[in-house]
C-alpha cells in the first residue's frame, strides 16, 4: 500500500522531551524536567485527557513516605522488599524509599496537594498491610484525585505541550540505530504523526485490563511496555501481577472488577462461598480475612474455580453484622458503589471476585529510569522491579511520582546532551502500515470479541493460581490469538474510530500476555503474586527472567535469560527472626 | 429518568438507546439488550460493540473518578458510569454537555471549560520566601482551623464539566467562568499557603465573575461528588466586603 491512501505525509513535530502517558509518572515527569531546565520543549502524548486517565487519579489508599522521626528509610525498605518477597532490584527500592518523603514535600509546597493532617496540623499517616509503621499519606480515600488534580493544575503554569487524544505506536530510530523519536496516532482525526525528540519517556501504565476482572482504567492496556517490547528493550517479572483479592462483581455491567477497597477485610467482613462456609478458616485460619492480599486472592480464586462460587461467579463479602448505621458511616463510598449496582453493602452481602490490579513486572531501567536504549526513559507501572513479586499498597503512587521525578531529572540532563535525529523513512512506514491495516481490511472480525477471548484465557489460564498444564496451554491459544488480531477489520472512517483503537489496543495487550504466560510457565515456583498449583514451594534461590522480542509481530518469538537477583541492600537472612518474615 | 415501561413494551429485555449524532446521516436509534445492573455506560458500549462501533464517547476509570465520561442523559448532565438505568426505564436519550464545541457525537471539546479553569489561576502560588520543592517543608495547618473547614468540603473536583452545562449562563456562552473554576477559586484564596488572593479577587469579581451567577443552584444539583460550587460563589461574593479569606 503506498503512502498516502490511507493516511497523510505525517506531520513531523520536533520536541526536546517527549512525554508518553499523562498519569502521576508523566506529569511528575513534566514537572521536574521543566523545573531543571524551564527553556525545555517538554511535548506531552496522552491516549486519553491529560492528566485524568490511567490509574494514579483511581488511587483510593495513599501513599507511603517516611515522615515521622520514629519511622526509618530502613524499615521502608525492609517492608518493601519482604513484601516483593526478595525478588525487587532493590536499588530501585532504595531510590523509592529515600525519595518518597521528599516527592511528598514537594507535592505540598510546589504543587499545591493538601493531605490529611493530625490535630497537630502535621501530615497524618495510617496503618496499611504489611508495613512495619503506619506510613501512608492520604487525603480522605481520594488521595489521587487530590494528586492528579493539583498536578493538572501545575500544566497551567508550565505550558507543556500537550497531545491529547494521541495514541503513541512506536518508537523509531535513525540510520545510526539511535533513537529518534516516535510514531503517534491523532485519535480525533485519524492523522498520523511523527514526534522527533532528544528524550523519550515512555510512563502508559500497566496492562492488568487483560483480565475478565480487573480494575484499572481503560487506557491501561500495557501500549508502552508493548512498544519498548517491539523495539527490543529487555523485560523483567512479568509473570508477576497482582490480584486485589475483593472485585465487585456487578455481571456484564463494566463496574465489574471495581474494587471494594481493603480496610472491610481489617474492620471485620467475612468472607463466604456459595455454600455459605467461612473458607478462609481452611488457608489461613489464624488470621483469616485480614490475612494478605495475596492469600485472601488466592482462596477466592481457588474456591470460584472448584466450583463452590456463587452463580455469578464470585465469593461474597458481607460485614453487615457491624450494623447499617456503623457501616454506613465507616465505608459511605464502598456502600455508595455496592447501592449503585442494586446490592447493599450496609445490609448485606456482595459478591466479590479478585479482581486483575498491578502489573509489578515491565521494562528494565536503573534507579534514573535509564534503559538499555540511550535516550529512552521508563518510569512507573511500564518499568519492573521496584515492587518485586508483589506490591504493598501505598507504593503504586509512590512509585509513579518518585520515578517521574526522576525521570525529569535524567530528561533535562540527557536532552542537553542528545541532538534530534531524523527517523528512517521505513520504519516510519512500517509502524504507520501496521497501524492502519485493520482500517484497510474488508474481511475480518472486530475486536470486541477477541478482546473478550484474551481477557478469557488470562483469567482461566494465567490467573490467580497457575500450573504448567493451563500454561502450556494458554501459551498456545495466545499464539492462535496472536495470528488472528492480524486479521481483525474495523469499518469507518480513520477518525474518533474506537474499534480501530481498541484493535490497536488488542495487539499491545496480546504482546504482554504471551511474555506474562511464558515467564510464568518459566518460574515453577510460588512466589508473591504468582502462585503455582504444581510448584507450592518457593526456592532459596532468588532468580527472574528477563525477556524480549525474538522475532517480530505480536506472534514473534520470546528470547529470554534467567539472572540471580542481587541483593545489594538487605539478604534474606537479615529479616530471620523478625516477625511476619 | 426517561419513559416508564408501559404494559406492551419489552421492559427488562431491550432498551432503546437515542444518540446524539454529529454527521445528519448517521444512526441514532438503537435497540440494546438490558442487563442488570446497567448504567449509562453500559448502554453506549452496547450501542458501540453491537450496532455501531463508530458511535464515538469517551470514559475511563469506570468508578466517577476521572470526570471523562460526562453526558447529557434526558437532559441532566451526568457522569454515564454512575448514573444507574432503573429496570422500568424503557428509553434514554443521551446528548453531549451543553456550552461546549462537539468534536464528534457524544465527545466535547472541554477547551473552554479549561481555558475558563486556568483564568483563575488554578495552581498554588507559594508566597515569595516559601520554602518550595523536594526540602520544602509542608505547613503546619490544624484539620479543624477556619481555612480547612472552609476547603476540606470543596475539594475533590474532578474537573467533569457537569457544572459548566448545567449552568444556564456558562453553558450559553454568557463571558462566564462557570462554577467549577470559581469553586477552585475559592479553595485557593481560602489557602493560606497561597499568595495570589489579590489577583484572583480581581478575576472573580470582574465581569465574567461571580457577579453572573443568578444562583440556580443547576451546578450544586449536577455535581456528582457532591460539591456545592454555588456555595463557593456566595462565600466568594461574601468575600470582596470582609477582609477574611
Amino acid at each position: 500500500m503506498a503512502t498516502g491512501e490511507l493516511w497523510r505525509e505525517p506531520e513531523v513535530l520536533d520536541t526536546d522531551v517527549a512525554v508518553v502517558g499523562s498519569g502521576g509518572a508523566g506529569l511528575m515527569c513534566v514537572l521536574h524536567a521543566l523545573t531543571a531546565r524551564p527553556d525545555l520543549d517538554v511535548t506531552v502524548v496522552s491516549k486519553g485527557a491529560v492528566g485524568r486517565s490511567g490509574c494514579t487519579r483511581m488511587v483510593q489508599g495513599g501513599y507511603n513516605a517516611v515522615l515521622d522521626p520514629e519511622d526509618s528509610v530502613e524499615l521502608h525498605l525492609r517492608d518493601t522488599v519482604q513484601g516483593g518477597k526478595f525478588l525487587n532490584d532493590q536499588s530501585l527500592a532504595r531510590a523509592l524509599v529515600d525519595d518518597a518523603p521528599r516527592v511528598i514535600n514537594e507535592l505540598e509546597t510546589r504543587v499545591g496537594c493538601f493531605f490529611d493532617r493530625r490535630a497537630d496540623g502535621r501530615i497524618h499517616q495510617k496503618a496499611f498491610a504489611g508495613q512495619a509503621f503506619d506510613r501512608t499519606v492520604h487525603r480522605g480515600d481520594l488521595t489521587g484525585i487530590e494528586i492528579m488534580g493539583r498536578l493538572r493544575d501545575q500544566m497551567f503554569r508550565l505550558g507543556p505541550r500537550e497531545l491529547e487524544d494521541v495514541r503513541a505506536l512506536d518508537l523509531v530510530h535513525d540510520a545510526e540505530g539511535e533513537l529518534a523519536g516516535l510514531t503517534a496516532l491523532n485519535v480525533r482525526t485519524g492523522d498520523p504523526l511523527v514526534v522527533r525528540a532528544r528524550v523519550v519517556v515512555v510512563a502508559t501504565g500497566g496492562s492488568a485490563t487483560m483480565y475478565r476482572v480487573a480494575a484499572p482504567a481503560r487506557e491501561k492496556t500495557g501500549d508502552g511496555v508493548a512498544m519498548c517490547w517491539r523495539a527490543g528493550l529487555p523485560m523483567r517479572d512479568m509473570e508477576m501481577l497482582q490480584f486485589h483479592p475483593t472485585g465487585l462483581l456487578a455481571g456484564p455491567s463494566r463496574m465489574t472488577g471495581a474494587v471494594l477497597e481493603e480496610g472491610l477485610r481489617g474492620a471485620g467482613a467475612h468472607l463466604y462461598n456459595a455454600t455459605g462456609e467461612r473458607y478462609m478458616a481452611r488457608y489461613d485460619a489464624e488470621r483469616m480475612e485480614r490475612s494478605t492480599r495475596d492469600v485472601v486472592a488466592r482462596a477466592g480464586y481457588l474456591e470460584i474455580m472448584a466450583g463452590r462460587g456463587t452463580d455469578e461467579g464470585g465469593v461474597s463479602i458481607d460485614i453487615s453484622h457491624l450494623g447499617s448505621g456503623e457501616v454506613e458511616r465507616r465505608f459511605p463510598g464502598m456502600v455508595a458503589r455496592t447501592r449503585q449496582i442494586g446490592q447493599d453493602l450496609a445490609t448485606g452481602p456482595v459478591q466479590v471476585s479478585p479482581t486483575a490490579h498491578f502489573h509489578m513486572g515491565g521494562v528494565l531501567i536503573d534507579a534514573d529510569c535509564r534503559t538499555d536504549v540511550d535516550g529512552l526513559l521508563v518510569a512507573g507501572e511500564d518499568a519492573g522491579g521496584t515492587h518485586g513479586a508483589n506490591r504493598l499498597g501505598g507504593n503504586g503512587v509512590a512509585e509513579s511520582t518518585v520515578f517521574g521525578a526522576r525521570a525529569g531529572d535524567t530528561a533535562a540532563r540527557l536532552a542537553r546532551q542528545r541532538p534530534l535525529r531524523t527517523p528512517v523513512q521505513t520504519e516510519v512506514r512500517a509502524s504507520l502500515a501496521r497501524a492502519y491495516a485493520p482500517l484497510t481490511r474488508s474481511l475480518g472480525p472486530w475486536p470486541f470479541d477477541l478482546t473478550r477471548r484474551l481477557k478469557e484465557i488470562m483469567w482461566r489460564s494465567v490467573g490467580v493460581v497457575r500450573d504448567g498444564a493451563s500454561l502450556e496451554n494458554a501459551g498456545k491459544e495466545l499464539a492462535a490469538l496472536a495470528d488472528e488480531i492480524e486479521h481483525i477489520a474495523v469499518p469507518g472512517p480513520p477518525q474518533v474510530n474506537f474499534a480501530w483503537q481498541e484493535a490497536l489496543d488488542l495487539v499491545n495487550q496480546v504482546t504482554v500476555a504471551r511474555a506474562m504466560a511464558h515467564a510464568a510457565a518459566w518460574r515453577t515456583e510460588t512466589r508473591g503474586a504468582h502462585a503455582r498449583s504444581d510448584f507450592p514451594d518457593t526456592h532459596v534461590r532468588a532468580r527472574y527472567l528477563v525477556q524480549r522480542a525474538g522475532g517480530d509481530g505480536p506472534a514473534g518469538a520470546i528470547a529470554s535469560e534467567e539472572r540471580d537477583v542481587e541483593f545489594s541492600h538487605l539478604r534474606p537472612d537479615d529479616l530471620e527472626g523478625r516477625p511476619g518474615s | 429518568m426517561g419513559e416508564a415501561a408501559t404494559a406492551d413494551t419489552n421492559a427488562g429485555e431491550l432498551l432503546r438507546v437515542t444518540v446524539t449524532r454529529s454527521a445528519d446521516d448517521a444512526r441514532s436509534e438503537f435497540l440494546v439488550t438490558r442487563i442488570r445492573p446497567m448504567t449509562v455506560l453500559d448502554a453506549l458500549l452496547a450501542v458501540q460493540r453491537e450496532h455501531d462501533p463508530a458511535v464515538a464517547f469517551r470514559f475511563s476509570c469506570r468508578v466517577g473518578m476521572c470526570g471523562t465520561c460526562t453526558v447529557r442523559v434526558d437532559g441532566r448532565s451526568v457522569l454515564a458510569c454512575q448514573t444507574d438505568i432503573p429496570a422500568d426505564t424503557v428509553r434514554i436519550r443521551v446528548d453531549p454537555l451543553a456550552g461546549l464545541p462537539v468534536v464528534r457525537d457524544l465527545i466535547v471539546d472541554t477547551g473552554p471549560f479549561w481555558q475558563a479553569w486556568g483564568s483563575v489561576r488554578p495552581y498554588l502560588v507559594p508566597g515569595e520566601d516559601a520554602d518550595v520543592g523536594m526540602d520544602g517543608e509542608p505547613a503546619v495547618i490544624a484539620p479543624d482551623s477556619a481555612e480547612r473547614r472552609a476547603i476540606d468540603p470543596a475539594l475533590d473536583c474532578i474537573g467533569c464539566a457537569a457544572c459548566f452545562s448545567s449552568c444556564g449562563i456558562a453553558s450559553a456562552h454568557r463571558d462566564f467562568v462557570g462554577p467549577a473554576a470559581l469553586n477552585r477559586a475559592m479553595v485557593l484564596i481560602a489557602d493560606s499557603r497561597d499568595d495570589a488572593t489579590a489577583e484572583r479577587l480581581r478575576v472573580v469579581g470582574a465581569e465574567s465573575g461571580v457577579d453572573r451567577c443568578h444562583y440556580i443552584y443547576g451546578c450544586s444539583a449536577a455535581c456528582p461528588k457532591g460539591l456545592d460550587p454555588a456555595g463557593a460563589i456566595r462565600r466568594l461574593r461574601g468575600r470582596r466586603f470582609r477582609g477574611d479569606r
